[in-house]
Formats: C-alpha cells, structure tokens, sequence
C-alpha cells in the first residue's frame, strides 16, 4: 500500500486527519515516536533531536554540521519505521525525508491563521495576540528549517501531491479525500519503489551509525550495493575501511560495499 | 631602499589574489590569468597594448609551435616505432627497460609538452608491462618522473623554460640558448633514473615478500580479476512467467554483473546487448562478474550457471570480446562528463566495467562519477566496437586496436622539419619562437597533419596562461615591486653567499610550483629573483635559471599533470608519491645547485 506524509501547520487540525487517516486505512500513525525511537538507538537526548527538527540551524551550526547530524539520526530512525510500509507520518519534513520514493502520498494540510489562532487560544487558554505570536513564529521556524536546509520552502504546494485547505472542506471531508487518493494505483509500492525504499533506509542506517563513530561521509544504495563516499585519506580511510568492512555482518541488506575516498588532488594545467 | 607606492601596493595585492585563487581554485587557474590581464591595465598597473602583449611574445609563440611539432610526432607514430628496439635492447631486464623508456620520453619530452609526451607514452608503456610481466607501478612513477626531467634538457622543455628568456629581457640579461641547459638537465635525469635503478625497491610501492610483489603484479596485469570472471547462465523456461519485465540494466544495477552476450531464439546471439533488452526465458547469458554476485543472481532470479561456456564457445574464439583499460586522456571530451551523460554504453554497445581512480577501484553507480585525466575506465566489448571509441579520441588504450589513422610514411618529413627547427635555432640563430613556427608549418605544408588538426592539437588553456600571466610579471618589475620586496627579503636574511641564496631560491620555487602552477610560479618569482641576485652581488642568469628548473621539480603531491595522469593506470596512491618524490625532490635539489656550481662556476 502507501506511506502517508502529512505536512501541516501548527493548530491546523493535521495531527486529527492524520490519526483518522491511519484508523480508516489501518495503517500505523507515526510522529513523536520517530523521535524516540532515534533517540534510542544513537544515545541522543530528545531535546537536542527535537530542537535539531524543528529550529533552524544557526550560521555556525552551517558550518559545524551541528544540526544536520541530529537530522540524519532522524532520518535513520524514519526511514527505519516506514520501509514496511502503510503508514501515515505527521511529524516533520517527511515529504524531504522520503523524498523520492514513488508510493509517497505527500499531504499538505493548511487552515485559516484566525481559526488557528482560536484553536491555540482555547486549547492553552492565552490571549489572541499571544497564540497569534506563537504561531507566526513557529511557521516562520519551519519555513526557515527547510530553506535553509534544503532550499525549499514548505508553503510552495508543488511539493506536494495534495493540499487541502481546512475550512468548507472539513476534517471528515480531508479524511474521506486523502483515504481515496491513497487508494490510486500510482501510490502502491512496487518492487522497485519499494526496493528505492530500502535502499534509503540501508543508506540512512549505515551513514547514522558510521556518524555515531565520528566518520563524516555521505552514503547511496542501489538495490543493496552500497557507495561510502568520505573525505578522508591515509590512516582515517583505512579506519573508515575496516569499520564499513564489520558493517556488512552488521547490517543485513548490503550486497555490495565499496569506500571511496573523494579526498581529489588538484591538477595544474601545464 | 625605494619607498613603497600605492602602485606597488596595488600589484602586491593582485599577485596575492593570484596566489591566492591558484591555491584555493574558485576559477580554473588559466582563467586567473585572463582576470590578471584584464584587471591590471584597468588598474593602470600596464598600459593596455602591455596587457596583452603576452598573446604575441615569444614564449607563447613558441609554445603553440611546440604543441603542433609535438602533435605531428604523433600522428606519425614515431612512440611506436621506438618501443620494439627499446625492448630489444633491454631484454627481460626491468632495470634496463625502465633506462631504456626513461630516456626515451626525455629525450621526446625535451622537444614537446611534458604531458603530451607522457599520454603519447602511455599505451606503449601498459603493452610492453603486459608482455614482460613487469607491474605498472614499477614502471610509470620512474618514466613519468624522467619525462618531467626531460623538460629541463632544452630551453623548449617546459613551459618555465620556454618564458624565461622573456621574462629576464626587461633586465637586458643575456638570454640563454637552446642547449645551454642541457648539461645541468641530462645531471638531474640522470641522478633521477639513477635513484629509481638503486633505491626503486625502497620507494616504489610494492608488497615485502617475492610472492606478494608477484601477486600484485598479476593483480595489476590482469583487470579481469577485479571484476570478476566469464560465466555462462541460462535462464528457466518460466524465467518470464509472473513477473515485471527484468531488462540487461536491471542485473547490471542489482548483481554488478555485466551481461556481455545473450541468444536469441532461434538461434542468434547478440554481444553487448543494449541496457533495455528485456531478458527472455530458456536463453543463455554470457556474464562477466565475480562469482558470489554471479551466483547471487542466479539464485534470486532463477537463472542456472553452467559449469563451463558452452552455448558461446565459438564466437568466444570467433568474435572475441575483450577486456580492456582505457584511460582518460588530458583535455579528453569525456573529462568532467559521466559516462552516463556521454551515453557511452548505449552509444558504443560497450559494457564500462568498473573505474580505477587514485589506487581505488570503483565498481558501483559508476555511470554517475564524474570522469578525471588519468581514470583508468576498464571496458568490456567487441573488438570492433572498442575500435570505434577509440578513433573518437580522449581516452588512451593498453591494448593495441590498431585503428589509429597514423601516418607512419610521414615519420622521416616529420624528423626533417624538426631538424630543420633545430638547425635555424642553433646554426643561424634564429629567434626560437620563429624556428619553432618553421618546423610547425613545415609539418603542416607536407601534411604530417593538418591544419586543422593543429589547431586542435592547440591547448588553450595554457595559451591564456601564459599570455596572461606575463603583465603581471611585467607590472611586478615596472612599478618596482619586485625591487622592493627582493630587497626587503635580503634585509631579513642578512648577507648571504650567491650559493645559499640560489639554494633558497631552488627550494622557494619548488614549494611554489606545489601548490600553484608551475608557470604562475615562474612569472611571480624570475623577477623577484634576478633583483636579489642583483643586490646580493650573485649571477641574475643563474637565479632565473634556478626557477625555470626548479618549477619543474613537481614530485612530492601528483599535481603535474604528468603525474596525475599515470596515478590512475600505475594504481598508485599519494602516499606513493610523497615517498619516492620527496627522496627525487631532494635529489633534484642537490644535483641542480651542484650542477651550476659545477658547469657555471658559481
């Protein structure tokens, strides 16, 4: 069947679809549990992951990789969950996360800033202006996140293959819609959208646990025959070569796995 | 000492700039140079016709001369037909056949671009390792090594070389004659062979024991082993039933297997089959991979291997598909493309089996790696195929396909022509740039080569390198800059006798040419150089020529081109190069400063 990512803003009623989604389908219904489950397994405090999702990376963590390595234990830890399929994910980014992978289903859930705004108001019971702020700031968080982390912003619809926006269209109404498009043949996993499936979650494990060891590297899969690509030469590289060798017994799922150095030596022209 | 001017300051800046993007390479180092000669006359650094006289000096001149003499031995073969008395000579003997190829391409390399003699070289090199069993790696560092070596024979060796003479006019100096290099030249490849042939074990890379050197020599002769074995399958006869369509691509991708022939019912049989065709039921498959992927595929996709090849027994004799290494040449139309974006399986019907590059052999998603000079690509197809790509161009082959469009009946023109240069440099004195042109258009009139094909021999890239560098050279010594910072230099080094200061001279330009080319290198320090020789009562001649030779000792880090390009093919990593060059550099070093002691009387 399909995985459902479900991209909303705050107080938009998307963690509601999205339960009601995964009881209608029964599929399972993932968002903080991605979080613990990453924080389980690579020993990171789950504020640190959560602030790493949410926030976005300052000019120093720009050049510290700071954040994008508590993005790729997430990734890991996603990826790791959904690669069995029917799902429905409301956490973040998930579109990003998964992207590539043709059984998606991509939802993007929007509603009124003034509904929202009430929404906020009665639920933690604090002023207009107060709830207004909160949300404005946190729509701002995430357009920022995901500009700056991946070029795009989440309010561009093309990203997605449905937006709905919640008003006369109502909760039940997006339910019943999204329930139906995820029917269509065209999101079932195929062999080899799910094989692409796969591979991302192999890519996603092997880069988190070699970046738990401190090997800064970037990793591909292709129908389990893996590309360790670092910029590491000499001593580092043969580390690198000897750990990716104990990965294959560790790992199942690799068939093949080479370790490149793209450590490049310049030439002159004459 | 001149006060320091805002000029001065200004041309400090821009060789700062220069220095700066040849290390960091935002932009391609020749396009630095075009940046230097348009900026420096908007800075009023150099009046503009100054700006570019680079284009029409006697260096760049002789540069495209060069290239085209160069390019005309070539087309002619000659390489090929130096090889077999080499070999007779040498024998079995690897001592004597490194000897014997080290002078060879010195001596070429000593009339033509060092790197273009090191490509013209290559092939030949891998043949005559094939045949004598002698592993690569023991014989591309030591005759790469010498051809670098052999661009210090004569003043047409190398670039550096070739400028120097232009470089030290403004200080009205003498300039030096074609051959007035070549004793100290012969001293240094002499001492540069000589290290190889005494102390090659130590600092060539191969394992300790015979067995291991053995095995890695059969390692580097044979690609096969690397990617594995010929296999034959056939598929079940319900291969197809319940099932998507699985295409050649599809098995290539999962079980890095390459399929190199298929039957087709009746009774054909394709080699190299396209990516998309489909594979069909109760046929047979000729596979090249190793075999647990082999076997692998066979279990997952209900295939049978058979235990010897039977279906393809005869056109294995007949039709012989072959494996070859071919290796990226320099400015090949395939550098910086994949071989996905070339199209190359599917517009030869080769199958490209895995890549070697900097001692690591790449076997996966290698249609996405962007090729580089001196990638050694191993190919799988017919004979006839692969002697399609090779008259493409841009990639050197090990074996022999004989399709080259040499023109052997043109050898003894080409040698003429040459001579004729020669002859007019040396008996009647004639300028080098107009001699060279000579020999080049000589070639050209008696169809060595073509017109065209000399100008497409031409590399613009060091064409714009050089022009463009030469007002910066200029500007450093007309607004005395380089006055300036000589002296400041002498003043913090004390008094220092001409023989120390030619030393740090030697090791200045040698650690320049490391991180920057070899040419910005030269333009940069000659007139640095001749102004503290000058001050410091040593030969200005003999400063400038310390550079010229110096920029050429490139061994430590495979940034010469040369090196770059026999990195791939010889399976050698940097580690290689920084133990066998440093021990040449040093030695490079010593013999130059002893050899102008020597022949120069400094």
């Amino acid at each position: 069947m399909a995985i459902i990512t479900l991209s909303r803003g705050s107080y938009s009623k998307g963690k509601e679809i999205a339960e009601k989604v995964a009881a209608c389908m029964n599929y399972d219904c993932l968002s903080r549990e991605v979080i613990l489950e990453a924080s389980d397994r690579f020993n990171i405090p789950e504020i640190k992951l959560e602030k790493a999702i949410h926030d976005a990376p300052s000019i120093l963590e720009r050049f510290t990789h700071g954040k994008s390595d508590y993005i790729t234990y997430y990734q890991s830890a996603l990826t790791r969950r959904v690669r069995k399929d029917n799902v429905v994910y409301h956490g973040l980014a998930g579109h990003i996360f998964l992207g590539g992978i043709s059984h998606l289903l991509k939802v993007r859930i929007i509603s009124d800033l003034s509904m929202r705004v009430r929404n906020k108001m009665e639920t933690e019971n604090i002023s207009e202006q107060d709830a207004r702020a909160i949300i404005l700031k946190d729509d701002h968080e995430r357009r920022n996140w995901t500009q700056k982390l991946y070029g795009v912003d989440p309010w561009d619809s093309s990203l997605y293959d449905l937006v709905i926006f919640i008003d006369k269209i109502t909760v039940e109404d997006a339910v019943n819609i999204i329930c139906r498009v995820a029917g269509f043949k065209q999101f079932k996993a195929t062999r080899e959208s799910q094989q692409k499936m796969d591979d991302l979650a192999l890519a996603c494990e092997i880069k988190a646990l070699l970046l738990n060891e401190h090997f800064d590297v970037s990793v591909t899969s292709d129908y389990g025959n893996v590309v360790i690509s670092a910029k590491a030469t000499g001593r580092q590289l043969q580390k690198l070569n000897e750990r990716a060798t104990q990965l294959i017994s560790e790992v199942s799922g690799i068939n093949n796995l080479e370790v490149h150095s793209e450590a490049t030596q310049r030439q002159t022209v004459i | 000492m001149q006060p320091l001017t805002t000029d001065m300051i200004l041309v400090m800046l821009m060789i700062g700039i220069a220095v700066f993007l040849f290390i960091v390479e935002w932009v391609r180092v020749d396009v630095v140079a075009i940046i230097m000669m348009v900026v420096l006359p908007l800075l009023h650094l150099v009046s503009p016709s100054e700006a570019f006289i680079g284009l029409s000096s006697n260096a760049v001149v002789s540069i495209i001369a060069v290239i085209i003499i160069g390019a005309g031995l070539d087309k002619t073969g000659l390489i090929n037909s130096l090889v077999s008395p080499i070999v007779k000579i040498a024998g079995q003997s690897e001592s004597r056949i490194i000897i014997g190829f080290s002078v060879a391409i010195a001596f070429i390399s000593s009339f033509m671009q060092n790197i273009g003699a090191a490509a013209l070289f290559l092939p030949a090199l891998q043949r005559v390792g094939k045949s004598l069993k002698i592993p690569l790696s023991k014989l591309l560092m030591p005759i790469g090594f010498s051809c670098i070596l052999g661009g210090t024979i004569t003043l047409v060796g190398s670039s550096p070389l070739i400028l120097l003479n232009d470089l030290m006019a403004p200080f009205k100096l003498k300039p030096f004659g074609m051959f007035d290099v070549t004793p100290l030249g012969m001293l240094l490849l002499a001492s540069g062979i000589l290290c190889f042939i005494f102390l090659g074990r130590f600092i060539l890379p191969q394992g300790g024991g015979k067995e291991d050197q053995e095995k890695a020599a059969d390692h580097k002769l044979d690609p096969i082993r690397e990617i594995g074995e010929i296999y034959e399958l056939r598929t079940s006869d319900d291969f197809t039933d319940y099932r998507d369509p699985i295409h050649i691509e599809d098995l290539k991708r999962r079980y890095l297997v390459n399929i190199v022939a298929v039957t087709t019912p009746p009774d054909s049989r394709i080699f190299s089959p396209v990516s998309d065709t489909v594979v069909r039921s109760g046929i047979d498959m000729l596979v090249c991979g190793r075999g647990k992927d082999v076997q692998r595929m066979a279990a997952e996709e209900g295939m049978r291997v058979k235990d010897q090849v039977e279906a393809f027994k005869n056109d294995m004799a007949s039709q012989a598909p072959v494996t070859v290494e071919a290796v990226v040449a320099p400015r090949s139309q395939f550098e910086g493309k994949t071989l996905d974006r070339i199209n190359f399986q599917e517009r030869f019907r080769i199958s490209p089996m895995a890549i070697y590059r900097q001692g690591e052999v790449y076997r996966a998603e290698i249609g996405n790696m962007i090729l580089r000079v001196g990638d050694a690509i191993l190919i799988h197809g017919p004979v006839k195929r692969l002697q399609a790509l090779q008259s493409e161009g841009g990639l050197l082959f090990t074996t022999a396909l004989d399709t080259e469009s040499l023109r052997p009946e043109k050898a003894i023109l080409a040698a003429f022509w040459g001579a004729v240069a020669l002859s007019m440099m040396m008996i009647f004195n004639i300028q080098l740039s107009v001699s060279l042109m000579t020999g080049a258009l000589g070639m050209i009139l008696t169809r060595v080569l073509t017109i065209d094909e000399a100008y497409q021999s031409v590399d613009w890239r060091t064409i714009f390198l050089l022009a463009g560098l030469i007002p910066l050279g200029m500007a450093t010594e007309k607004t005395g800059a380089a006055a300036w910072i000589a002296q400041t230099v002498l003043s913090m080094l004390g008094p220092v006798s001409p023989i120390v200061l030619l030393s740090i001279i030697g090791l200045l330009a040698t650690a320049f040419s490391l991180v920057i080319s070899n040419v910005g290198a030269t333009v940069l320090l000659v007139p640095l150089v001749i102004n503290m020789a000058i001050a410091a009562n040593a030969d200005p001649r003999m400063a400038a020529l310390v550079v010229g030779m110096a920029t050429s000792n490139s061994f430590i880090l495979p940034t010469h081109q040369v090196n770059a390009l026999y990195m791939g093919p010889g399976h050698y990593r940097s580690i290689d190069f920084m133990k066998a060059g440093t021990l040449i550099s040093v030695v490079f070093l010593v013999a130059l400063i002893g050899g102008i002691y020597l022949f120069y009387g400094i």
